[in-house]
């Protein structure tokens, strides 16, 4: 038989348990009868479709990529889309366990990287919406192929940039030191950092340390004759590794760059830290894009200059198509993706309110708009775009595998030379062993 | 059978409980163990690759070795420091004062906040090279050096910030001083003991018990320091590997480079690291904790 105690404990815990889920139950019907009245009255269904889009950048690029977010709720009623904005620091990280959760965000902006994920089949395939939905009749066709593999689209460009040098011009002119120009080289370089640095004094820098900087480690290589990396093998030897290592280390002992503590306090990454924003820091090495969220902070002039020459001419890369909007692979409305990816690129509204935050825009008419009432940074970047287009040597970019890897050892390399750790040559021998691990690791995927 | 039926509105009560811990902690440390067999890139399926990642861990992962190296002084100096503060404080609220109730609040404050991002965030502005530390060293002539960022001193800002959260650990302490009782204090007074014979022959040994628990948690707790590591150094262990707690290599391992596979082999190395170093505490604890029921 039950006993009483037992009937009033199962009765109870059942309790429980029905409340939890009528609770969970409610939740959605609540939400809806709420939203309902908002939602477009011309939307015979009464369904809202709800997309999330993920994207990183500076406060610059969130404002206005909200704002392009609500020109299409209105004129689009009946979607809505929430916006899931951070710095790059841990964007990656975060998107990587939203997919394994099989949670990601319907919209998601892409990196150089772009291709980990399509071999991850992680991202939509696009094509059929192109022609339909989805027009891109007026992009250039390395961008448009920048997202194709295997003949299917999965991202489009939400912008043309290329790797750059941001100096302070103003430090430069305090300091009496002429500005960068088109073929400065390494040893011009070395003179106008230690220059500005000793012109300046205590606490002001020629440069920020960039020998963990992968874009410029990539940009010297390319100017002697070699590089980083091509169809699964690196293209260099240790020698020129002891070679960039010992560079900086004369500029580090000069002065002319910032110590290693300095540097960890304050990341070139970090543009609320940034020394250049600051004006003790005179060059930094980034995407040319994102001269407009440093831009922002400060009174002194910013610019852009190429990476110096090295004995084999320009390492340049030529432009690329810097950031990607995909859609997640288990997107539950494509179609209105695919409808808003549209009018991010090709929307003269929405092309106006983004300017150029992400790069050079890919549509031409797009790109009409915006020259005929262009601000003078969007002069400096357009100018310098085009500027390397014409100089980089005609090769095409292949990013190194296994990036994420690749940088972090070459930025533990960096330090362990630049806190005095270990010397030059045996920290260049442990990074030429671990480099190779990673090209093995990476033919092995 | 009547038994059972007693026992079974106990299991319904229970059930909320039961359900959340097999489905939040049972079976993903099931699966864990099943990954760190595998290739895994938290992308694509699960691959089988036997013992390879032990292989890896044990013999070709310098970063792995650097790592357990900065974990042992992390959990080696915050460890005693920890409790010795805050058994230090939990004697002097021991002395009856008045407003004890408000101080036990408000030196609790910090552990409470202690595993929060808000704090971690607030340490490094407190620990910069121009931070409110240097600015307190420069008013007696030393010119601090920049704590966080520099690879001597990162780990021991890490430690610092720790020992800072002794509250939970004061607290428990504090009641079990309360439970000593007094007359052997007064009895020792008569007899004319002085302070530290007193501390020594009454309150270390009836505390035994109180510290073999706190030493316990707070070991366990320590080995698995993640948010302050991952807070103070951007993410990335450094500079120099310097801060690569082990909790925060395996996060890096697993979510930066997607070897969660790997990571996994490495979540069970540290319950195998932490399961020992609890073993070697249960083990020795017959020899130095005293139990006054008689039980020994």
């Amino acid at each position: 038989m039950l006993n009483k105690k037992t009937i009033t404990g199962v009765s109870l815990a059942l309790t429980m348990l029905l409340s939890a889920c009528s609770n969970g139950a409610n939740e959605p019907s609540k939400e809806s009868s709420a939203s309902q009245p908002a939602a477009s009255p011309s939307a015979d269904s009464g369904k809202k479709v709800e997309l999330r889009m993920s994207w990183w950048g500076s406060d610059e690029r969130h404002e206005k990529t909200q704002k392009v977010i609500e020109l299409f709720e209105q004129k689009n009623p009946g979607v809505k889309i929430t916006g899931e904005y951070s710095g790059f620091d841990g964007y990656m990280d975060k998107l990587n366990t939203q997919i394994a959760a099989g949670n990601a965000p319907d919209l998601i902006q892409m990196g150089g990287n772009i291709k980990e994920y399509v071999d991850k089949k992680a991202l939509l395939d696009l094509t059929p919406y192109v022609g339909n939905v989805l027009v891109l009749d007026d992009f250039n066709g390395g961008y448009v192929k920048a997202a194709t593999f295997e003949e299917k689209l999965y991202g489009v460009t939400l912008g043309v940039s290329s790797t750059a040098l941001m100096y302070n011009a103003s430090m430069f002119e305090k300091a009496g030191v002429p500005l960068p120009t088109d073929t400065w080289t390494y040893e011009d370089f070395k003179t106008s950092t230690t220059q500005i640095a000793q012109k300046l004094g205590k606490g002001h820098y020629g440069s920020y340390d960039l020998s963990s900087d992968a874009a410029s480690l990539a940009s010297y290589l390319g100017s002697n004759g070699k590089e980083l990396y091509r169809d699964g093998e690196r293209h260099f030897d240790s020698q020129d590794m002891i070679n960039w290592f010992t560079m900086w280390d004369e500029l580090r002992k000069a002065g002319a760059i910032v110590p290693a503590d300095v540097q960890v306090a304050n990341p070139p990454t970090a543009v609320d830290k940034s020394l250049i924003v600051k004006g003790q820091v005179a060059i930094q090495s980034m995407s040319a894009s994102q001269i407009f969220g440093f831009q922002e902070l400060t009174q002194d002039k910013l610019a852009l200059s190429m990476y110096p020459n090295g004995s084999a001419g320009s390492g340049m890369v030529p432009p690329i198509s810097g950031q990607f909007i995909t859609s997640y692979e288990g997107t539950k409305h494509p179609e209105e993706v695919a409808k808003f990816i549209n009018f991010m690129v090709n929307d003269p509204e929405a092309g106006v309110i983004l300017g150029s935050t992400r790069g050079v825009p890919p549509a031409g008419k797009i790109r009409d708009v915006l020259s005929a009432q262009s601000t003078p940074v969007d002069k400096v970047l357009y100018d310098y775009i085009s500027l390397v287009s014409d100089t980089a040597p005609a090769v095409e970019y292949q990013q190194f595998p296994l990036d994420n890897e690749f940088i972090k050892l070459l930025q533990l390399t960096s330090e362990k030379i630049a806190f005095g750790a270990q010397p030059i040559d045996s920290s260049v021998n442990e990074f030429m062993t671990e480099l190779d691990k990673l090209l093995v690791k990476a033919k092995a995927q | 059978m009547q038994k059972y039926k007693t026992y079974a509105a106990g299991y319904l009560f229970l059930l909320p409980w039961l359900i959340g811990f097999i489905l939040l902690y049972l079976s993903p440390i099931i699966a864990s163990l099943y990954l760190s067999f595998t290739k895994y890139d938290l992308l694509t399926a699960p691959k089988w690759i036997g013992f390879e990642n032990y292989k890896t861990m044990f013999t070709d992962d310098y970063r792995l070795g650097d790592s357990i190296k900065v974990t042992f002084q992390y959990v080696l100096l915050s460890v005693p420091f920890r409790l010795a503060f805050a058994l230090g404080l939990a004697m002097l609220l021991n002395q009856g004062m008045k407003l004890l109730g408000l101080y036990r609040t408000i030196y609790y404050i910090p552990s409470l906040l202690g595993g929060s991002v808000a704090i971690s965030v607030l340490w490094k502005q407190v620990f910069d090279k121009e931070g409110i530390f240097n600015q307190g060293l420069s008013f007696i002539g030393i010119e601090g050096p920049n704590w966080i960022a520099d690879p001597k001193y990162a780990i021991y800002s890490l430690i610092g910030l720790s020992v800072w959260q002794f509250g939970s650990v004061m607290i428990i302490f504090l009641a079990g001083l309360k439970q000593i009782p007094q007359e052997l204090y007064e009895a020792a007074t008569v007899d004319g003991a002085s302070i530290f014979r007193k501390f020594s022959k009454i309150t270390m040994p009836l505390l035994t018990p109180v510290i073999f628990f706190n030493l316990t948690i707070t070991l366990i707790q320590s080995f698995q320091t993640f948010t302050k590591a991952f807070i103070i150094s951007n993410g990335s262990g450094g500079p120099i590997n310097s801060t690569l707690l082990y909790s925060l290599y395996l996060y890096i391992k697993g979510f930066t480079f997607l070897d969660m596979g790997y990571a996994s082999a490495m979540a069970w190395l540290l319950l195998v690291i932490i399961a020992a170093f609890t073993g070697l505490l249960f083990l020795t604890s017959r020899y130095w904790v005293y139990y006054s029921d008689g039980r020994n």
